[in-house]
């Protein structure tokens, strides 16, 4: 079958439209059905009294901020009470995905890593990209490597596009096989220079020159992985509708990353995304928003003005919803039910609730991802104690076949049947 | 009076013989009833000190000295300390601290630390010896520097991994690409821009409708979101140095009045060109044509920009520009009411998708006479070299290089980028990778291969990564101090013939870097990162209540007064203590608004202005302080205490315990800050630490959430509802009150609360307002405390880690004494001290 016949193939179409995995197209055939992972967060929580429904349990009725995941109730869970045992303020946010301040992170070996690069480093060695980070304009320090460093989004969707679907020409892929053969023999001769500097490092310290050496090794191998896929061709994909519009707006900012992260799905180009909806961002495009989205956090109760950040916090499910739509219109290949039913999707902050800065009940949500889901749960212990969140996190690394029943801040693990 | 501190530690030298063993047991007596185990009060227990300070407690012993120096401890309402026994204690600890440090060996060794991404541009750029890493933004991929404090130098923050480092080597062939040229020279071409080809576009740079004003000679560019690029030239094909020319008038200025545009009538109208990063302002003539040039190096795929650069222009509607055509009508409506009839009576009926009411801006779009450029013709030559390769390639790898040479033309390269001498054999890897590249290649772009490798070196990209010679370990560090980047020939020879050994002669090297404003970097940055300027919009005022300081982004003018404050103190060697006592500041008219001062020039520039009400000057009456410890809508009197506590006194009160609870500020309750924050008072868990905190901050309750004066709280008045609102309201208050529950606030009925500005600080004093307040910063113990900060803070930007040798410290506070506390001394007795020498 040419790959090429497939490039008038438009947006996430149904099931007649299916694309080939990329995988098929080096004479692979997956043998394992890929569960993927979707991160969605911000920095600022939820309007507490909006987000969470008022009914604890299977029965309950959807919250005015989650309305439009009304048609996914039954494939929700929404975790009240859970925590990362962080005093209140700004600052926390960055530990949504895992549970460590980057001050703290040097008590910890594979420093304040977040969940979703736990799970990329376990899904990413079969697909082009371990794992894609995206953002309008600016990111929010969702995700961190095991080096505790953090990992920047793309920012324009455009350039998400290039790197996603573009395909590379002959001349190009000669080319960036040289560069990836050139860049090699930099980290060669300073990987040589660096032996000989180490024996006139300073005898005090040496942990910075390993961080630096961890970096170079680290380095060379994405460069032979990375030589791998330079030969094979991407997906094809049409985003074009998305980008003629008159007005560039941030809804159709966003509709077009996450059809772009969804299409990536459908064609297992990467099995680990997350999307970020950062504070700066103006959301003046949003029906009824005047002000920035921080300053409507801080709203001093005014109805007004919580109007405003219930509008925005809105918006932001929306966009998920749309996407998880299209994602359960598509059948999963060689399984049952849909690809949604096979994507582990995780909603949520750091930050419980900006106006307040405090952390102690973060805005968290999963759907999809083939649990058997429990609605809205308490997960406060007998002794009224918040779960710490980490125990989630331990549920969704096992879902992914990681065997480890602790991650980084755990204490257990939250159970989706016998809740 | 109280004792200098100062005269307290020779004291506690001369007195050593004092026997001290007498003095744990006064301490005992006057501090063990509320520091012991049970009670712990602020978490302290004499038990904590032990028997003699060590690497984990120092801090309590030296924290312990403070409070008892300053009286602070113990309360002077629970204690009888008498004058001789608070002699007895401060020196008996004064003596275990000194000896503690002074029998310290470790040597004083920083840990090398990664350049942050704006030392890694001037390096890169003094290494190959241009004016910038160039216009193409050969930088922006790398990964933003994270703060700590506000400082971008701190080791632990400035993380390296395998993302990093791939980031690098983009970024520096591209700067290295635009620098080194292999083929043949490019043709001169010159492109004549005449007012056709002159196009305006949004930033996104989509093509979209033309928006501004043309006529066969010229184009406005009226939108100030709007960029003009010439047509025919729009993107730079090679790098090189061009030459541009634009004839540009500034127009219709003074039309409409200055409150509406919000545009100085002093302030002149202003081209900005845009190279990338690098932007230049100039100022246009008021209707009369001029010719602008400019020659410079400009980078291949740059885009050249021209757009109007003024922060006004948005004082109507939300800001966003379109509402500004308002004034338009406004205008016409008052001064021709003849072609305003006609607009209302023929244009405005036919609008088919806006409003029909005849002040919506959609209909006036045409009849702007806003202050605006007006741009007539422009010319670009280029590119232009002196010589083939260009001047810098010959500085760089000679005209023709061969790869025999490659070790003799690497070698000062390296040398540059590594701040050092080089090791025998050190570059022969490097070498090898040029040769072996050479073949395939060719010769030059083999060598570029080579610079790339320099500079993904750790010897480049690290800090002093090596026990190397100590002469020029010192030169990197002073040079990155001061100017953010390796060390140039001067300083490295300075340095290697002990030049720059003892304090005098460090004091004439820093006076002369700043009289050649070569560190200009320092004056930048290193305010910023103290003053935690950064943080300024992190929670902007809200735009509704504060409309001015979002309209005129008054945040930039703040970030300026603080900058230009400390300009001035360098450049007047001014004592550091002056930040707390002065009574001037730099302000221009945007600024005196909020600060309600009149005699100010109209227009943006920033200059001295002495206050006469006591009330501001310096530091604690800068609306930067004052904004970025606020909220959005109210203000804190904690962020404020805590800033001022750790960024200006040194002092680190604990954080909150984990399980605090806090409560989110109602504005619509007729309730003080004080009222909010009682249970400071009342809950004795609170109050322990509190009763150190809070004094700190109450004095600036007066300023709002812009640094503007307020006698009262306003903000919880709210506007009265409508009828039908007020009738639900008694509804639903008829069903409170029959189950028993109060009624729903009503804020339109509140008063203006008056503002209490009173406290009492820990010590006893206490003030009645900030008049009385910013008295009090001034007393001995207070200067003392500042002055340590001070240093302490230049010790953190200089070496990435927070200073922890209390004794060290006071050595050089000593020396700063010793000079009157100015500032350029200050800085040299810093730069002298083992903490910044590491000896």
């Amino acid at each position: 079958m040419n790959i090429n016949r497939r490039s008038f193939l438009k947006g996430l179409g149904g099931a007649l439209a299916l694309p080939l995995l990329e995988s098929f197209s080096v004479g692979s055939i997956p043998t394992k059905v890929p569960t993927r992972f979707l991160v969605v967060g911000n920095p600022l929580g939820m309007h507490p009294e909006h987000f969470f429904p008022s009914a604890f349990g299977k029965d309950f009725t959807m919250s005015k901020t989650l309305e439009s995941l009304g048609w996914l109730k039954d494939r929700t869970t929404i975790l009240s009470h859970t925590d990362h045992g962080m005093v209140s303020g700004h600052g926390r946010e960055v530990a949504f995905l895992n549970g460590i301040l980057p001050e703290n992170s040097i008590a910890y070996p594979e420093k304040n890593i977040s969940i979703d690069q736990l799970i990329a480093r376990r899904t990413g060695s079969s697909v082009r990209f371990p794992s894609i980070h995206t953002a309008l304009e600016r990111g929010i320090r969702m995700s961190w490597n095991s080096n505790g460093v953090e990992i920047k989004p793309y920012t324009d969707p455009q350039k998400l596009f290039d790197k996603l679907f573009l395909n590379l020409t002959t001349e190009q892929r000669k080319t960036r096989r040289e560069l990836i053969e050139r860049n090699g023999s930099i980290l060669d001769a300073v990987g040589d220079q660096l032996s000989s500097l180490k024996r006139n490092g300073t005898k005090t310290d040496k942990e910075r020159l390993d961080q630096y050496e961890t970096s170079v090794r680290e380095l060379e191998g994405s460069f032979s992985d990375r030589a791998n896929w330079i030969d094979k061709d991407k997906p094809t994909y049409d985003i074009s509708d998305h980008f003629k519009s008159f007005e560039v707006t941030v809804e159709n900012r966003y509709n077009a990353i996450f059809d772009m992260i969804g299409y990536a799905f459908q064609t297992d180009l990467t099995r680990v995304a997350t999307v970020a909806f950062p504070n700066e961002l103006s959301y003046t495009d949003v029906d009824g928003v005047t002000r920035g989205y921080h300053a409507c956090t801080h709203n001093g109760k005014d109805e007004k003005v919580i109007a405003e950040l219930v509008a925005i916090e809105s918006f932001q499910i929306a966009q998920l919803s749309r996407c998880l739509l299209k994602l359960d219109a598509i059948q999963e290949p060689n399984a049952e039910g849909s690809m949604l039913d096979h994507t582990v999707v995780l909603f949520g902050s750091g930050m419980g609730y900006g106006g307040t800065h405090s952390n102690r009940n973060l805005p968290i949500m999963v759907a999809g991802g083939g649990f058997k889901h429990l609605g809205h749960v308490d997960t406060r212990s007998s002794a009224g104690k918040n779960m710490p969140l980490c125990n989630l996190y331990v549920t969704l690394q096992q879902r992914f076949g990681i065997e480890s029943d602790k991650f980084n801040t755990s204490t257990g693990s939250f159970q989706f049947r016998n809740a | 009076m109280r004792r200098l501190f100062i005269t307290t530690i020779l004291s506690a030298i001369l007195t050593a013989h004092i026997s001290i063993q007498a003095n744990p047991a006064l301490m005992e007596t006057h501090c063990a009833k509320c520091h012991n185990d049970d009670k712990l009060k602020g978490d302290f227990s004499l038990s904590h000190l032990g028997s003699s300070p060590s690497d984990e407690n120092a801090f309590l012993w030296e924290d312990s000295l403070d409070y008892v120096t300053l009286e602070e401890m113990p309360p002077p309402e629970k204690s009888e300390l008498t004058a001789v026994d608070r002699e007895l204690i401060t020196s008996y600890l004064t003596q275990r601290v000194r000896e503690y440090h002074e029998g310290d060996n470790q040597p004083l060794r920083i840990k090398p630390r990664r350049l942050n991404n704006r030392e890694l541009a001037n390096s890169v750029r003094d290494v190959l010896m241009i004016e910038d890493v160039g216009t193409h933004q050969p930088t922006a991929n790398l990964l933003g520097d994270t703060l700590e404090d506000g400082f971008d130098t701190n080791g632990d923050a400035l993380g390296l991994s395998e993302f990093h480092l791939e980031q690098y080597i983009e970024s520096l062939r591209k700067i290295v690409d635009a620098t080194i040229h292999s083929g043949e020279k490019p043709e001169t071409k010159t492109y004549l821009v005449s007012s056709d080809k002159l196009k305006v576009t949004n930033l996104s740079q989509r093509p979209r409708e033309e928006k501004a004003n043309r006529t066969d000679e010229s184009i406005d560019i009226l939108d100030i979101r709007l960029n003009a690029y010439f047509e025919n030239f729009d993107v730079v094909p090679y790098s090189g140095k061009y030459r541009i020319k634009i004839r540009a008038a500034g127009i219709d200025r003074g039309i409409y009045a200055a409150e509406e545009t919000g545009i100085y009538p002093n302030d002149p109208i202003q081209l900005r060109i845009q190279l990338g990063d690098r932007k230049h302002d100039f100022d246009l003539r008021d209707n009369k044509v001029t010719e602008i040039e400019l020659e410079e190096w400009i980078s291949a795929d740059t885009r050249v920009l021209l757009s109007h650069h003024t922060d006004g222009l948005r004082m109507k509607g939300n800001g966003n520009f379109k509402f500004q055509y308002r004034i338009a009508h406004d205008y016409l409506k008052e001064n021709n009411k003849e072609l305003y009839g006609r607009v209302v009576r023929e244009e405005v009926p036919l609008a088919k998708f806006r409003s029909t009411a005849p002040s919506h801006w959609v209909h006036w779009t045409s009849y702007w006479q806003g202050p605006r450029p007006r741009l007539y013709s422009a010319e670009v030559k280029g590119p232009i070299y002196e010589s083939w390769p260009p001047k810098r390639q010959i500085a760089l790898v000679g005209k023709n290089p061969s790869v025999a040479n490659t070790e003799k033309i690497l070698a000062p390269i390296a040398e540059r980028a590594w701040r050092r001498e080089l090791h025998e054999g050190e570059l022969d890897a490097i070498v090898g990778l040029v040769q072996s590249n050479a073949e395939k290649l060719g010769t030059i772009e083999a060598l570029k291969e080579g610079i790339v490798a320099i500079m993904v070196s750790p010897s480049f990209l690290l800090i002093n990564p090596e026990d190397g010679d100590p002469a020029d370990r010192f030169a990197t560090k002073f040079s990155y101090f001061l100017k953010s980047t390796t060390p140039d020939e001067r300083i490295l020879s300075y340095a290697r013939k002990g030049r720059l050994d003892d304090f005098r002669s460090v004091r004439s090297e820093v006076r002369r870097q700043f009289r050649k404003t070569e560190a200009e970097e320092f004056l930048k940055e290193f305010p910023h990162a103290w003053l935690q300027l950064d943080r300024i919009n992190f929670m902007a005022p809200d735009p509704d209540h504060f409309p001015l300081y979002n309209r005129k982004r008054l945040s930039e003018d703040m970030v300026e007064e603080a900058l230009a404050f400390f300009s001035h103190a360098i450049e007047e060697n001014i004592p550091v203590t002056e930040f707390l006592s002065a009574d001037y500041s730099f302000i221009n008219a945007d600024l005196a608004q909020v600060y309600e001062v009149d005699e100010v020039p109209r227009d943006s520039k920033l200059r001295k202005y002495r206050f006469k009400d006591g009330r501001r000057g310096g530091l604690l009456g800068m609306g930067a302080f004052l904004t970025l410890t606020a909220d959005s809508l109210g203000t804190s009197p904690i962020h404020r205490a805590i800033y001022v506590m750790e960024n200006l006194l040194g002092i680190h009160p604990n954080p909150p315990p984990a399980d605090v609870k806090i409560e989110e500020p109602d504005i619509r309750q007729a309730k003080t800050i004080k009222e909010i924050l009682s249970a400071h008072a009342s809950d004795e868990n609170c109050a322990s630490c509190h009763r150190s905190i809070d004094p700190y901050g109450y004095a600036f309750e007066n300023f709002d959430p812009v640094g503007a004066w307020r006698d009262a709280y306003t903000m919880q008045i709210a506007p009265r509802p409508s009828e039908a609102k007020l009738k639900e309201i008694e509804t639903e208050d008829a069903r409170l009150d029959s189950l028993g529950l109060p009624p729903l606030p009503r804020p339109w009925e509140n008063e203006p609360i008056p503002v209490d500005a009173t406290e009492q600080f820990r010590n006893g004093t206490s003030y009645k307002d900030i008049i009385e307040y910013r008295k009090l910063m001034l007393t001995d113990g207070n200067r003392d405390r500042f002055v340590r900060c001070f240093i302490s803070k230049l010790l953190t930007y200089a070496n990435g880690v927070e200073p922890d040798n209390y004794w060290e410290i006071e050595k050089i506070l000593a020396k700063s004494a010793e000079n009157n506390y100015q500032i350029i001394e200050t800085i040299a007795a810093v730069v002298d001290s083992p903490l910044f020498r590491e000896e």
